[in-house]
């Protein structure tokens, strides 16, 4: 591998990439984006996922699938991004910054949780993140267990199991908070003043 | 409760439901991606150049940005300037809120001052692990400028299809010089579990082995990790990073600094103080941008700004209660910015040459605006207003070797979500949601 073989890039073969590349972000950006705001919740680290993620993609855009997977993969990435960060030094590229800076103002409030949703991720709050990050994918990200082994790395059967044990555990948390009397949605409301 | 309906509820939780997205203009910060990957590609060239090149071969090349990758953090207030030695001033009640939601700690060493404060949110969609985190930055001497980290690709290869280059081992460098970070010292709080805390801490990355110890802090004790360095290129003599972990008052503190030795490192948890939210106030620097001062704060920095016909500052958009600088400045910069693209877009779409040329004769004072000056030490955004004012008059930019129109790019200024689209399909999106 040398300086040419790059340099063959700047032609067609470039070229075609970028397309390529362009359309992804296109049709995935707002997936990755909404995964990445899920997770870390603060719009600069969602942003610098997002940026992250779509360099990632760039940079091994021939292992991205060319089809419906390849939003599969592109949680993948993102998820180890995620993992990866490291809380005191931030990659800032421009598309970070500038997503950053609108997500503050287009997300500037959080929504009040029904009380239901409240509850639900209490308990959530409890999981153990294997578990939550299982659940999510499925009612957040609205996978199939088939999806979410392809994202998480492991088999469908492996998926399938995790997941059964996850909806238990969750359960079991719910019917807990339920039988020692919720303290309430008081807080979180509070909170999300 | 069945499966379905807890997972019914759960789907109800989502806190980036359908339509909250909606308003956010993705499509326009296409370029700015584009630009990203531009720089990726120019340095994956020089990194190559600077393998081949045979007795100067440069260990660092730059894999992710030629230009600078910047490291921000994200401040609810920027304090620039100022110090503690000021009379205590009046607080209102949000300011004190707010100071009653960080530990209430400050680094009292001689000489050191506040340089930045961050609080993240507290909703009930914030995951559990970020409500309530925060973080500080203490510095001495001249303040601390904008630290561009790089990442640097030491090993590449082609990928198996042999058409995209790939890095196989990174090295991130181009931080400060020891000298002057260790004029820094980085304060973190968070909820959580000093176990869980200390668990990840054991399984970070630590290019220099670990080396714990326990040291004294305020009423408590510390685990330090003394090999805390997160680059292969830092650790050497005199050239240390140290991180220290405890918990208190429900929170798992972490102070970060870079020292010559363990001596310094002790010294400075020494000096970290518990006060109270009136003199943690004071400890700030005078120069906030809270809501009161965000008009008069706007009005400072539009001085010397040319301005469309019927421009009102009523039009620049007021986005927190406390801010920083930085963001008032892309709001009052960017808004004078897409008002003239709009102007020079339609000017071009109808011919009306005196229009346009009017516009970029103003963008293309850009250059002189000080509040642009200010930000550039911060962020790309001034760089951003400067390149598209450039481009102006040529009505594009270039990128691979190709010319792209300008118009989408302006537009990636942030002018749909400030309710000034320059593109006509954003403005006929406008019209129809109104």
């Amino acid at each position: 591998m040398g300086v040419s073989q790059i340099e063959k890039m700047g032609t067609l073969d470039r070229e075609l990439a970028q397309i390529r590349f362009a359309r992804l972000y296109r049709d995935q950006g707002r997936a990755i984006l909404a995964y990445a705001l899920r997770r870390v919740g603060d719009p600069d680290d969602a942003a610098d996922v997002v940026a992250e993620t779509f360099l990632v993609a760039w940079r091994r855009l021939d292992e991205v699938p060319n089809d419906a997977r390849a939003r599969l993969w592109l949680f993948g990435v993102a998820r180890r991004v995620i993992a990866n960060r490291h809380r005191a030094e931030r990659r800032r590229t421009r598309l970070a910054q500038r997503l950053a800076e609108s997500l503050r103002a287009e997300l500037a409030t959080h929504p009040t949780p029904a009380s239901e949703a409240a509850e639900v991720l209490r308990a959530m709050d409890e999981l153990g993140g294997d578990d939550r990050e299982l659940l999510l994918l499925v009612c957040w990200e609205e996978l199939s267990p088939g999806e979410v082994a392809k994202v998480l790395g492991i088999s469908s059967l492996a998926a399938r199991s995790r997941l059964h044990r996850a909806r238990r555990r969750l359960r079991a948390l719910m019917e807990r908070d339920e039988s020692a009397g919720s303290p309430g949605p008081e807080l979180d409301m509070e909170e999300a003043g | 409760m069945k499966t379905r309906e807890m997972e019914r509820a759960l789907a109800g939780a989502d806190p980036v439901g359908r339509g909250r997205l909606d308003g956010l203009d993705l499509e326009a910060m296409e370029a700015d991606l584009l630009a990203d990957l531009e720089s990726d590609f120019s340095a994956l060239r020089e990194s190559e150049a600077a393998r081949l090149r045979p007795r100067h071969r440069k260990r660092l090349a730059l894999a992710l940005g030629s230009t600078a990758l910047a490291v921000v953090l994200a401040t609810v207030l920027v304090l620039t300037g100022g110090g503690s030695n000021h009379p205590s001033r009046a607080y209102g009640a949000e300011l004190i809120r707010f100071a009653e939601s960080t530990p209430l700690l400050l680094l009292e060493g001689p000489g050191w001052r506040v340089q930045n404060v961050s609080q993240s949110g507290q909703g009930a969609y914030v995951p559990r692990s970020s409500r309530g985190a925060g973080s500080m930055e203490f510095v001495t001497g001249k303040p601390i400028p904008y630290e561009s980290v790089r990442i640097t690709c030491v090993r590449q290869t082609m990928s198996k299809s042999g058409k995209f280059p790939v890095c196989e081992a990174e090295r991130e460098s181009g931080m400060l010089p020891a000298a002057v970070r260790q004029r820094k010292v980085e304060l973190r709080w968070f909820h959580g579990s000093l176990a869980d805390s200390l668990a990840t801490a054991h399984k970070s990355l630590h290019p220099h082995g670990q080396r714990w110890i326990e040291l004294p802090v305020l009423d408590t004790t510390a685990d330090v990790d003394t090999r805390a360095e997160f680059y292969v290129n830092q650790g050497e003599r005199g050239n240390r990073q140290m991180t220290a972990l405890w918990s208190e008052g429900g929170y798992v503190l972490e102070l970060r600094a870079a020292v010559p030795d363990l001596a310094a490192f002790e010294e400075r948890l020494d000096w970290l103080t518990r006060v109270d939210s009136r003199t943690w106030l004071d400890a700030m620097p005078a120069k906030v941008v809270k809501a009161a001062d965000h008009d008069a704060a706007v009005g400072e920095m539009l001085k010397g700004i040319p301005v469309p016909p019927g421009f009102s500052a009523d039009q620049i958009p007021n986005e927190g209660v406390t801010t920083n600088r930085y963001q008032v400045g892309a709001a009052v910069t960017g808004t004078v910015s897409c008002l003239w693209f709009r102007q020079w877009g339609e000017a071009r779409r109808s011919g009306d040459t005196a229009a346009a040329v009017e516009a970029e004769r103003a963008m293309a004072t850009a250059r002189e605006w000080s509040i642009l000056d200010e930000m550039a030490k911060e962020g790309a955004y001034p760089e951003t207003v400067w390149e598209l004012a450039r481009e102006m008059p040529s009505g594009y930019w270039e990128w691979a070797g190709h010319r792209h129109p300008l118009l989408p790019r302006a537009e990636g200024l942030g002018c749909a979500r400030w309710g000034i689209p320059v593109l006509p399909r954003k403005q006929r999106l406008q019209r129809e949601r109104r």
